[in-house]
């Protein structure tokens, strides 16, 4: 049967291809693609030969002169279907060839192989485990698929596997202290030799893993042992993405492009539990520990920020009333020296016997005094000039000199309120130190103006003038530049403004309470 | 118009005596007393028409003798040396006072004031309204008396929304919606209010923070009120209204 399809079927049997050993095989002349001979480092005795574009085959056993033709049994396997078993060569078909070897041979059989899977099997009876097998595959190669991923924990004596994953695009791994590695199990075919695995590190493009090695067992899928490879956690060094390539293994001469379509590619994100810094129950224990640390700290450093700010809210305050006792002692302080001189004055007129005027003087003199005495901080400005007004007509008296106080009808002086006692100090001294000794010549004139926004004070008297740059002794314009900054303090957005010119027979004290109106 | 002078300190009925004859003709001193019981008697026995009361005396004060008499159908000038807790009081039942040494001016203008008033009666309920407010234990809610021209209105001190000045006269604006203008000046009713809480936010404008809605930063500064109204916060207050409303 075999020998009738001999000659047809387009074989060129001029060139002759080594299917591995004893084999050798002819094909349709147009075949083109013929990948022959592959071996296998975990099949030593196998021989593969993809052959995709081949028609027939003609596949025949070479011996040489050394060989016991008759020993020799072969069997031949269609699609893992046996078409011929156990079958004895035929001495009398052997062909001698001239080869130094003095080789000969004799076919074995021209198969029709297209979409075909030949497997010849052939051995020696006197070594029957050494059986020679030779495939040819004139199919397409499939593609793999990898069924699971699990990982590989060291038990008692040898290893299990835990946490079996199905591959998805990106399928995440991660190894605790107990995991040894991997496992990659594959579907089964039954060219599961053909393939190996390759572990390349995607970040640095590396292979860093390579291996052919399947075996069986542990995963049975349809009755049957699937394959998977072993891989050591350590060869991954870092946490990361991992490409897992699986493809054929084809002679060198086989294009990338060829065995690309036969390649299965998966990512696996590996996390190394090395570099986790916790385990699980650690992480759980920080999950619960951390907020309440946190809370803690922040809890805590809540009650100092506001314990701070009541400090310094405190201080604030305890600020304000130094400056407040300090106001106050200033103003106290600037009583004596128009008390006295007052109650001079009122002395000379009883002693003049000018009751009238005494009485009206006494009264001028109780509400100075009243004024004093007062704690508030602020009066009004009509209260102001009406005190100001009992002051110089009670200087007046002793002295004679002139004076004027003058407002703008459109200023309200009953409503507007300023700090108490602030222009008394600067009339005193130009009652004392200029207009004193003018007599009846000396003039001081007082003016409330406004400036926009601003309430403007003015003292101006033709005394002698003074040196504005320099300090004196008498206290009132000391304390009372000591006292504006401290009003400064108080009214941070409203500041006074103190300027003092003077020259000769004229001298300008001008106090702005800007942005007070 | 028959007067009783009541002090504790002869020098000072001697001299109010001589102002009185000096200054103001239709005065005439009935009589003179210089304790609360005293007083009493000459006060009942002479049914005066004004009384001249000083606050002081030793360990009673004349609101001890206001408290004593039942019918108090006379006009009443407090006078009293420096300004403590009795004369607040009686400022805010709108009430006249002298301070000492007596002004002769003031004087005069308290006793006109007074004849005005015992033409129009209304004089023994500031009083009773006056002795009701110094009996008051605790400080909340106490009344003011608002003195309009032919009324007196006592005003919970809770139901004043605000004040706004007009020269020397005051707008209040009550809870009620109500608006009543008073003959003072704002600066008046802002040291009685200012105890009770009120925030001078303007030269123009007491307020009641009670009433206050929010701070709006608009213009530097503005109060808010529950019922829309908008009251400026002149910059000198600002610190201090901000202080205030966080109270």
């Amino acid at each position: 049967m075999l020998s009738t399809v001999f000659a047809q079927k387009g074989i060129n049997f001029s060139k002759i291809y080594s299917g591995g050993r004893k084999l050798g095989f002819c094909v349709d002349s147009s075949a083109k693609s013929i990948y022959y001979d592959n071996k296998f480092p975990n099949q030593p005795n196998t021989s593969f030969n993809y052959l995709p574009e081949v028609n027939n085959i003609s596949i025949q056993a070479y011996f040489d002169r050394k060989d016991d033709v008759r020993q020799y049994r072969y069997t031949i396997l269609a699609d893992n279907k046996p078409i011929v078993v156990n079958k004895s060569i035929n001495k009398k078909q052997l062909t001698d060839i001239e080869t130094p070897d003095l080789m000969s041979f004799t076919r074995l059989g021209v198969l029709a192989i297209k979409g075909k899977n030949i497997t010849t099997l052939i051995y020696n009876i006197n070594k029957p485990l050494d059986i020679y097998k030779s495939v040819f595959y004139a199919k397409p190669i499939p593609r793999v698929k990898i069924v699971l991923f699990s990982n590989l924990v060291a038990i008692n004596q040898g290893e299990g596997f835990t946490n079996l994953i199905a591959p998805k695009e990106r399928t995440k791994l991660s190894f605790s202290k107990k995991d040894i590695g991997l496992r990659i199990i594959k579907n089964k075919s039954d060219i599961d030799y053909l393939y190996y695995v390759l572990i390349k590190n995607k970040l640095t493009n590396k292979i860093i893993f390579r291996s052919t090695y399947w075996e069986y067992g542990s995963y049975i899928d349809a009755n049957e042992f699937l394959p998977y490879v072993k891989i050591d956690k350590s060869i991954f060094k870092k946490s990361g993405d991992y490409e897992i390539i699986i493809q054929p293994f084809l002679n060198e001469h086989t294009p990338l492009k060829e065995i690309e379509k036969y390649t299965a590619r998966y990512t696996l994100s590996i996390i190394l539990d090395e570099e986790k810094l916790f385990t699980n129950r650690q992480m759980i224990i920080f999950g619960i520990i951390t907020p309440l640390l946190l809370a803690a700290i922040f809890g805590t450093s809540l009650f100092y920020i506001k314990k701070k700010q009541a400090k310094k809210l405190a201080q604030q305050y305890k600020q304000k009333e130094i400056v407040q006792l300090q106001l106050n002692s200033i103003r106290s302080q600037l009583n004596p020296h128009f008390l006295f001189n007052a109650l001079a004055g009122i002395q000379n007129l009883m002693n003049k016997n000018e009751i009238e005027n005494a009485n009206r003087y006494l009264t001028k003199f109780a509400r100075l005094t009243r004024n004093v005495l007062d704690s508030k901080e602020l009066i009004s400005l009509i209260k102001e000039k009406t005190l100001l007004d009992d002051y110089l007509q009670m200087e007046h008296l002793r002295f004679g000199f002139n004076y004027m106080l003058s407002a703008p009808s459109d200023l309200d002086m009953e409503n507007i309120e300023i700090p108490a006692m602030l222009l008394q100090p600067f009339v005193e001294n130009a009652v004392k130190h200029a207009i004193a000794e003018k007599g009846k010549d000396g003039e001081i004139a007082i003016s409330f103006e406004k400036q926009v926004s601003n309430l403007v004070l003015k003292i101006i008297d033709n005394g002698k003038g003074f040196d504005t740059t320099q300090t004196y002794n008498g206290l009132g314009l000391a304390l009372s530049k000591n006292r504006i900054s401290l009003l400064n303090t108080i009214y941070k957005d409203a500041p006074f403004v103190l300027d003092i010119k003077s020259g000769i027979n004229r001298t300008t004290v001008t106090i702005t309470l800007t942005q007070w109106l | 118009m028959r007067v009783i002078l009541v002090d504790d300190e002869l020098a000072n009925l001697e001299n109010l005596q001589v102002l009185l004859a000096k200054n103001c003709r239709t005065v005439k001193v009935v009589a003179i007393a210089n304790n609360i019981d005293d007083a009493f008697e000459k006060i009942n026995l002479h049914r005066p028409d004004l009384l001249f009361l000083d606050i002081q005396m030793g360990k009673t004060t004349g609101f001890d003798l206001l408290n004593l008499l039942t019918e108090k159908s006379f006009e009443v000038i407090f006078i009293t040396a420096y300004d403590n807790y009795g004369i607040q009081a009686v400022k805010s039942a709108a009430l006249d006072y002298l301070l000492k040494p007596v002004d002769p001016d003031e004087l005069m203008a308290a006793v006109s004031k007074a004849e005005n008033r015992i033409e129009s009666k209304m004089n023994g309920e500031q009083l009773n309204f006056l002795l009701n407010q110094l009996k008051r234990t605790e400080p909340a809610a106490p009344k003011i008396a608002l003195p309009q021209q032919h009324e007196i209105r006592y005003v919970s001190v809770e139901a004043i929304v605000r004040c706004v000045a007009d020269n020397n006269y005051t707008f209040f604006y009550l809870s009620s919606g109500e608006k009543i203008l008073i003959s003072k000046s704002l600066k008046e009713y802002s040291d009685l209010l200012k105890p009770q809480g009120f925030v001078r936010a303007h030269q123009s404008h007491l307020v009641n923070p009670k009433f206050v809605k929010s701070w709006l930063n608009e213009d530097g500064g503005i109060l808010l009120m529950n019922n829309g109204d908008k009251i400026p916060v002149s910059k000198p207050n600002r610190e201090m209204v901000k202080a205030a409303l966080r109270k």
